[in-house]
């Protein structure tokens, strides 16, 4: 079964059908590229205010000032980013909204963006302005946010032809691993990764046929897998280790990691409309 | 670019496809590598925004250039490494299309406005940079650097996301202007001037 907004609310397709009718719609439609181009620089803008405010807390970038002193200096900013997004999603979406109504794709978008506005105000800025202390509140809103994104990664997973956007959100994790490890565990982690991709490449270019599809889409199931379990296990890792520069624990770190990769999810099924 | 998209790479056999064709027909990787492209804009351009704006001097007040620039620019520069790599891959799949595209090549020109800016930020403005290094307010050239980034960018980034959209397609009419910069001529469409057809259209209409 195909899933989009349809499933849960039939009744609204006559609604969503005259949308692109009912104002600002109508002077949207013939400008819809420059407002693609707003909801790209607010995606911007806030992509690269999480990252560096959760990276702090992940005990990378900004190392020389306090999570609280990033919280400070980079949160009104990540509102404006927040903000954009959601006014100039709402017009797009108004201009476009049969297709979004008919997209799986959109409904992983809409849940991770719930789930980002959750795990951001609930949870990883409370955290960041406590200089890594998790509250039982921030704790609350990972647990919802937490459950609001496994949903939307669960969707993903299981929606036919976009699911192949999932390797965004695997490739991201494994690039904010690599810039949180350090040493030698950065080293043990990176040589994992080549040699798990030299043998996805040999295999998916040599092993199996190019157009053997019937062989390829197990072969690439598997490595997603894992990747996954290498990537993942190696964020676990970090979690528990404790570097300079690092004042948050393992469920701030969590919290981190999850901040980010919940936007990076959002993004990626955002593209993914337009694909499939 | 025709080699490069119809020959490069092909095999042999009458079906064997250049490596630019069989990136064009994949299944999933070109929409990968676009989306990647996409999506690496948050590490990259999310990271250089922030340091523009420490230069602005209406964030980080506190905190040194230095240490803003230090810490965050590792990001950026990884960042530009992926859109280099995905942009490259991107342009192999569609060489002619994208030579002939208005969007494409000011993009191309933003880039290099992009550039030349970091080129003089480095060799001018950051030269006695340890006198308003700490500064909550940086001086007025820095300033202008930062401004020139932001837009400069946010330029690129216009005229990537215009690149997809078919107004000013060779073959079509449009400005005389739009096809000399797009050397529709050159092209397999070739260069329909909306002037000449709109003096045609006149022409008949009496």
């Amino acid at each position: 079964m195909k899933l989009t907004f349809e499933v849960f609310f039939p009744a609204l397709r006559p609604w969503v059908e005259n949308l692109v009718n009912v104002w600002p719609a109508p002077f949207v439609k013939p400008q819809f590229a420059s407002f693609e181009v707003l909801h790209i620089l607010s995606l911007i803008l806030l992509g690269g205010t999480a990252i560096l405010m959760n990276l702090r807390l992940i005990g990378a970038g900004v190392t020389d000032e306090p999570p609280s002193e990033i919280y400070r200096n980079l949160r009104r900013w990540q509102d404006l980013g927040v903000i954009g997004i959601v006014v100039t999603g709402v017009l797009i979406g108004m201009a476009n909204a049969e297709r979004l109504y008919d997209s799986t794709a959109f409904v992983v978008k809409m849940l991770a963006l719930l789930a980002g506005v959750v795990l951001t105000y609930g949870a990883s800025r409370p955290v960041a302005r406590a200089d890594g202390a998790v509250s039982t509140g921030a704790k609350l809103w990972l647990l919802i946010g937490g459950a609001l994104f496994l949903l939307g990664i669960w969707v993903f997973v299981t929606g036919a032809l976009i699911n192949v956007g999932l390797f965004h959100v695997l490739s991201a994790a494994a690039l904010l691993v690599l810039i949180a490890l350090t040493g030698r565990l950065r080293w043990i982690y990176l040589a994992g990764l080549i040699v798990l991709i030299a043998a996805s490449q040999f295999l998916t270019h040599v092993g199996v046929e190019p157009d053997d599809l019937a062989k390829l889409d197990p072969v690439n199931k598997t490595f997603f897998v894992l990747y996954s379990l290498w990537i993942f296990g190696a964020a676990a890792v970090q979690l528990f280790v404790k570097e300079r520069g690092a004042e948050a624990g393992a469920v701030a770190k969590l919290i981190a990691y999850a901040t980010i990769l919940v936007w990076v999810v959002g993004a990626a099924a955002g593209r993914w409309i337009a694909f499939a | 670019l025709v080699w490069l998209e119809a020959e490069l790479g092909k095999g042999s056999g009458d079906t064997a496809l250049s490596w630019s064709q069989a990136l064009e027909g994949s299944l999933n990787f070109w929409n990968l590598l676009e989306g990647t492209h996409l999506i690496t804009l948050m590490l990259f351009a999310g990271t250089i925004f922030v340091v523009d704006l420490r230069l602005l001097g209406v964030t980080f007040r506190k905190t040194p250039v230095s240490v803003v620039s230090d810490r965050v620019l590792p990001l950026t520069v990884a960042g530009f490494v992926l859109m280099i790599v995905t942009g490259l891959a991107l342009f192999l799949a569609k060489p002619v299309i994208y030579y002939h595209s208005l969007w494409f090549r000011l993009k191309l020109v933003f880039l290099a406005v992009a550039m030349i800016n970091i080129v003089i930020f480095h060799a001018r403005v950051q030269r006695n940079q340890h006198k308003w290094d700490t500064l909550a307010l940086p001086p007025r050239a820095a300033r202008i650097s930062a401004v020139l980034s932001l837009a400069s960018w946010a330029a690129v980034i216009t005229m990537g996301r215009f690149i997809p959209y078919n107004w000013f397609d060779c073959g079509k009419p449009i400005p005389h202007i739009v096809n000399v910069l797009e050397n529709c001529k050159a092209s397999d469409h070739g260069a329909v001037d909306k002037e000449s057809m709109a003096k045609i259209a006149g022409g008949q209409g009496q």
